[in-house]
This record gives C-alpha cells, structure tokens and sequence, in this order.
C-alpha cells in the first residue's frame, strides 16, 4: 500500500481537529470519532490512515475502494454501520429504577414507517424477563367451554396474520403538561415505534375455547417480574387484537416480550402484555393496579377517567427537530409522523407562524390504519424564524387538539394522552428548540 | 392439499395424547384445574380469588418495616422516586396531586392482588399468603382505612372500601374539538412562547455545547441495566465475581441509586467508613437487618430466598467495587 504520507501523532490529531472545525453537530461528532478511532488503531494495524477527509473525495480514489472489504457471513447477524449512532436513549431522572423505567425511540433518526427492532421503545415494570420459548406456556381459562394450554408450536399452527402497527405509550409526551421541558425529539414523542407484527387473532383463540355468553372481559398476564396484568373488553379481543410471536420478520426482541405478547392496536402500549402467559376470561373488569393507580387520567376537579385506551390523532416534524437543526438555506422538505389510535391518517397540515394559518401537506408511503404514516411539505428557508407546527386529521374527522384545547379541558397534570399539536421554534441560525404557545 | 395434510396431523396428535382441545383447529392441550391452580392469582374488586389465611396489622407492621420501608419510607412517605403509598387525601384537585393507596386507589382488592404479585419489587410471589394479609392490613391502616385492630382475611378484606371509588369514570373522550382551519385561526399578539427548562434535558448526544455531558443519559442496555454505575474492577475475588449477579438480581434496586441511604456501589467516600467497621459486620448488617442513622437496611434486602452465603458474595461485591 502506497503511504502518502506519515505524520506525527500529535501532528494527526491535530489535522483531524483542524478538519472538524466547522462541522456540525452528528458529523463533527461522527468524523472525530473515526479520526480517533483512526489514531487508535494505528500501533496495532500499521495502517496509516489519511487525516485529510477530503483525501476520500473526487477526484481522489476513496480508501475504501483501495482494498477488498468484509466477506460473507462475517457478521452472520448483521449490524448498522460504524457510522451510524442509532440509540434508545432514556432521561434518567424520570424513574427510581433501570428495571422499572422507559426508553424512547430516536424518531429524529428514522427512515421509514417501520421502527428497526433494536430502537424501539422500551417499557418494563419488573425488568426483562429471560424466557425460554420451549418452556413457555400461554393458559386461556375462566369463562370458557374448554380452558387450554399452548405451547408456542401450537400457536404457530394456527392462521396467522401480520400487521404493521404502532405501539405507543399512553405517558408520551407527559413530561411536558406542565410546560415546555424536554429538548428534544427523542424524549418529547420518542415513547412511540411501529413494527410489523405476526400472530394470531386472539378472535381465533377465542374460537378456539369457546367463550361461554357471560364472558365480557379478558385478564391478560404477562410472565416477567411484575406479573403485568390488564383486562381488555370482549369487543377489542374480536375487532382486531393480535397475540403476537413476529416482530420486523424475525421472533419479537426479548424486550418487546419474546417469545410471546398481546398486541392491541391502536390501544395504550401498557395494555399489549408483553411475555403473555395468561388470559382469563371473566365477566367483569379486574381493576389491577395499571387500570387504576396508574394509566387512569386525573382530571382538573379531582375525579379520573379510566379505561383510556385509545391513543388518539396525534403527529410531530421529525426534520428540522432539535437533533436535525436546519444547516443552509435554500430547499427543505418538512417531514414528519402522523398516526392515529382511531383509524387511518386522513391529512396532515403544517403552519409557520404558530398555528395561525395553515397549509395541506402530503402523505406520502403506505397510509395504513393504526401505523405511523409519513408526511412531506416542500419548501424553501431563507433564514427566517418559523414557529413550525404539524396538525393531523384522521378518518374519523377527528382534528389534532392545540394544547390550550387539551388543558382547557384537562387541566395540567394528566399524565398520559398528550396530543396536540407540536410547536418547534426554527431561529435565524437553524436551531431549532421546543417551545409550547398559550 | 396442504390444508389436508394439516387436518391429517391434527388427527393423529388427538389419537396419540386423547388431550387435545376440541375447538375448531383442534389445537392445544386440556388446561388441566391443577396447572390453573398454580398460575390463576388475580384477585378482584369482589373478593374473588382471595386464599384462606389472615394476618392483621400488628403482623404487618414488622414485615413492612423489614421488606417495604427501605423503598417506600416507614410511614409509606416513599424515599427518592419510589411510589407514596401513604397520604395525599385532599390534594387530587390540586396542582399538586398526591396519588396514593389512601387517596387514590379505587379498590382495595388491588393492594392485595399487587403486593402479591409483583412485591417486594426485588423478590416477586416470595411472600406467603398470611404476609400480604398483614402487610396490605398495615397499608391500609398507614391511610387510615382500617384500624390499629384489623385483622385482613378473605371476609373482610372484601368488604373494605375505599374512599375514592366514586371518583373514577369511564374514558368519555374525544372530548376537545378543533376546527380543521386554514387562515386567521388564531391571534398572534395572544402568544406566549414558553421555552423550556436549561439543564433538564439529557443533549449531549447531539448539541457540543449543551453542558449537559454525553454520559449524562443512559444510552445503550448496559448503562441501563445500572452497569455503568457499578463499575467493576479488573481483579476481584471469586466471591464479588459470584456476588455480581446477586448485586444484580436483589440488592441494586436500591444500592445503585442510594435509596433509603443505601451507600451506592462505587461510591468511595460513602463506603470508607463501613468498610472500616469490618466484613463480618457489614455481613451481620446485610444479612440480619440494620437501621443506621440515615436509613434501613432491610435483612437480605428483603429478598428471604437469598441463602447466607449469597448475601456475603453480594457484599463482597459491592465493597470491592467501593474501595
């Protein structure tokens, strides 16, 4: 290999700071750390990287195409690109314990409508459970013509279905009730993902055992720590509820319930029981402690709704977003997520004053019901401030609230089901924060 | 073809094991009374599904102090972000609302159902049915419920109510309706941009110069499982290797964080003048039970499954991981 050139360490790194300077952000951060990573390497490999980025850049060969690279089957189980900084990411005052904790999807981050399984949210109560499938059982008894036990071969002979879906927890954007707060994407809509799902309808497993006329709700009861149980209504289980085994074409990740899970679209996440173990059928609801201490909605006058199961119309700008600031002027295309617990995404409307006049953008992809659905507005930015909104309409008409709607109605500590509309404040500069408009 | 292939298999499984379900796919196995038996514990609202047994709440208050307190303080105050369980009576319309067993819960059928289920939070289903008795009667007394005399048992537990059981109703959503309006829908000289708060967010994986430190957040699964606040020094007895996974299963709950005034793993100065007292101590303190003067060690954590042996390689751990 012809070295083009050797220099000193410290006269390295410093070409690779020089380099950086005026970079931004992710690809400040990504450059040096290949560069130092670079530097790292050299003693052992003796390969003289070249510190001069734009040694990669035409007219130049790039270094990579100068040997041959990776074969088959070197990673059996393939992984993102070194370059790629895809993390759940968590706030680490929010809870009193790792196992008892929430992560968030980097949303900002996304390509596409489908979450990568390894980034997508995470909710335990009781930590993850390490469950061995052969071992796992899924008992369906109570009112039923004949209580069964399955084992997950069983399950498998059954009709499947799979679905892409969203999943999102009902504390979504509860840290800012109160007021503005977190400053950024990930931790402000990031308790949301949407994965392809496989199963069977549990209307199926129902059929299966026979449900006797007084059995109106199910006890669903997961296998982890926690022993995660919530009772869902008979109408749900035989609309369109899915226990499922697949997640994004492979076995559900240990941290989305493998080997097995409810999934209740469109339905607070809390209610799709992961590493299900257990489903009773009963005449009446249970009224566990997550239906009733938690994941019920305190209202302004002291009294609390529950059974709020439904996510409803809700949407955000993913770019430009506090993680994607805006770099140069001149064309952008406004993307975002809408996704509605309802139904299918009808339109998305975006405003660049605050919400005081508004304009239609497009759908664009698969429009599919109870799945995070894609929008674009093309545009130009010059420079000038923008308070930058989205506002999503579902099938059933039903018009994303302003957050002075919701408050106005629901007073400022509910918790859970925060959807309204989003407000980013573009500056001059292209940053972009977090602000909310009362 | 294939759908008969199906059926084919389906019947030879029914003549082979005579156990399989009846229903349409003829799928699955006869759930027998006995496998129900073992895994049907949810209790509800009307007493249904509460064991024989009782416990009252004297008995409780012992088993409370030793197994509960450490997270949710002795008078169910909490400690740290743990869950209140004790008080908040009058402050649900407020803007501070106190959501506990006594001011919030609607039934007391779930106390029982939870604590045995998923209580203590480090060793679920370890109490016996007698103990959640006593402990869920001692819940309830802390809120006032029941009196100092009480003694819990599937009679009268299912006749406690809870003062805030007509407070709830069902989900009466949408209940805010926006217009899908496009010009002068609102007044901007109304705005009041509120921005948020510096410091609270963890930036550091995007903004250079947040002063928020990249290691602020916990980033991937093994800073989440506590690891990184744990960390482990190259050479360690076999006794703290072995300890590790204890540390992991019973003790970080509260030795990560430093809840109740659990000295945290790692922290050195907090560990200086406990290891001064000796490993013979800090073993008697772990495994019987301590009340130091800034909080309770509960005995073995509160975990009783623990062997001895496995309590002493868990402070092996922790102390090595200390000094």
């Amino acid at each position: 290999m012809t070295k083009l050139y050797e220099p000193s360490l410290p006269k390295l790194m410093e070409a690779i700071a020089t380099e950086a300077k005026g970079m931004r952000g992710m690809d400040r951060r990504n450059f040096l750390k290949g560069g130092i990573a670079a530097v790292a390497g050299l003693s052992s490999v003796q390969m003289i990287p070249k510190a001069n980025a734009s040694a990669n850049l035409p007219p130049n060969l790039p270094e990579w195409q100068s040997y041959l690279g990776r074969g088959v089957v070197a990673k059996p189980y393939g992984e993102p690109s070194e370059f790629e900084d895809l993390q759940r990411r968590t706030v680490p005052w929010l809870t009193a314990d790792a196992a008892s904790s929430i992560s968030m999807t980097p949303l900002q981050d996304l390509e596409g409508i489908i979450t990568p399984s390894g980034v997508v949210f995470e909710r335990y109560h009781g930590g993850i459970p390490n469950v061995n499938p052969d071992q796992h059982r899924l008992i369906i008894h109570g009112l039923v013509e004949r209580p069964l036990v399955l084992t997950m071969d069983d399950l498998k002979r059954m009709p499947s279905v799979s679905e892409i879906r969203f999943i999102e927890c009902p504390a979504n954007g509860g840290m800012e009730w109160r007021g503005a707060q977190m400053e950024a994407l990930q931790f402000t809509h990031g308790m949301l993902s949407c994965c392809e799902w496989t199963g069977v309808k549990l209307s199926t497993l129902l059929d299966e055992v026979g449900v006797k006329p007084e059995g109106k709700w199910i006890l669903a009861e997961g296998a982890d720590a926690s022993g995660m149980s919530r009772s869902i209504p008979l109408e749900k289980a035989l609309d369109d509820t899915i226990i499922a085994w697949g997640q994004n074409g492979e076995a559900l990740r240990p941290e989305q319930g493998y080997p097995l899970r409810m999934l209740n679209p469109g339905w607070e996440g809390n209610t799709s029981v992961k590493w299900l173990r257990r489903l009773e059928i009963g005449d009446k609801p249970w009224h566990h402690r997550e239906e009733t201490s938690k994941y019920t909605d305190l209202m302004p006058d002291g009294r609390a709704r529950r059974f709020t199961w439904v996510q409803e119309t809700n949407s955000v700008i993913t770019s430009p977003c506090p993680e994607n600031p805006l770099t140069q002027p001149g064309f952008l295309e406004i993307r975002g997520f809408a996704w509605s617990g309802r139904g299918k995404i009808k339109a998305v409307d975006i405003s660049f004053d605050g919400g005081v006049n508004w304009e239609r953008a497009e759908l664009k992809g698969l429009v599919l019901s109870k799945a995070l659905t894609q929008f674009s507005f093309k545009t130009k930015w010059n420079g000038q401030p923008w308070l930058l909104q989205s506002r999503a309409i579902d099938e059933t008409g039903y018009v994303q609230p302003t957050l002075k709607q919701l408050r106005d109605e629901r007073g400022g500590w509910s918790i859970y089901h925060k959807n309204s509309i989003h407000t980013w404040n573009v500056t001059e500069s292209g940053d972009v924060f977090n602000v909310q408009i009362s | 073809m294939f759908k008969s292939l199906n059926l084919g298999v389906a019947a030879v499984a029914l003549a082979v094991s005579g156990a399989v379900s009846a229903g349409p796919l003829g799928i699955g196995s006869t759930a027998t009374p006995e496998m129900i038996a073992g895994w049907d514990i949810d209790i509800r609202p009307d007493g249904t599904g509460l064991p024989a047994g009782e416990g009252s709440v004297a008995e409780g208050e012992g088993l409370y102090e030793a197994k509960c307190a450490s997270c949710h303080g002795l008078f169910g105050e909490g400690a740290g972000r743990w869950p209140v369980l004790a008080g908040g009576e009058g402050t649900l319309d407020t803007a501070h609302p106190e959501k506990t067993v006594g001011s919030y819960w609607p039934y007391a059928s779930t106390l029982w159902d939870y604590i045995h289920r998923a209580m203590p939070y480090p060793a679920p289903q370890s109490l016996t049915d007698d103990e959640v008795y006593s402990i869920s009667a001692y819940v309830l007394y802390l809120n006032d419920i029941v009196d100092d005399d009480f003694v819990a048992n599937k009679e009268t537990f299912a006749q406690v109510k809870m003062p805030n059981e007509p407070n709830f109703y069902i989900d009466d959503r949408p209940d805010v309706k926006n217009e899908r309006c496009f010009k002068n829908c609102a007044d901007p000289k109304s705005f009041k941009i509120v921005t948020t708060i510096n410091g609270v967010t963890p930036t550091g994986h995007f903004k250079e110069d947040s002063g928020v430190a990249a290691n602020h957040y916990q980033g991937n699964p093994s800073d989440a499982n506590g690891d990184a606040a744990a960390p482990q020094k190259v050479a360690m007895s076999d006794a703290a290797t072995a300890g590790k996974a204890v540390y992991d299963k019973a003790c970080q709950a509260c030795h990560n964080m430093g809840v109740a005034g659990a000295p945290k793993v790692g922290d050195v100065a907090g560990w200086t003048d406990r290891i001064k007292q000796g490993m013979a101590t800090l073993n008697d303190h772990a495994i019987n039970g301590y009340q130091g003067a800034n909080g309770v060690m509960p005995a073995k954590g509160g975990n009783m499954s623990l062997s001895d042996d496995e309590v002493k390689n868990a402070v092996a751990y922790m102390v090595e991981s200390s000094q």
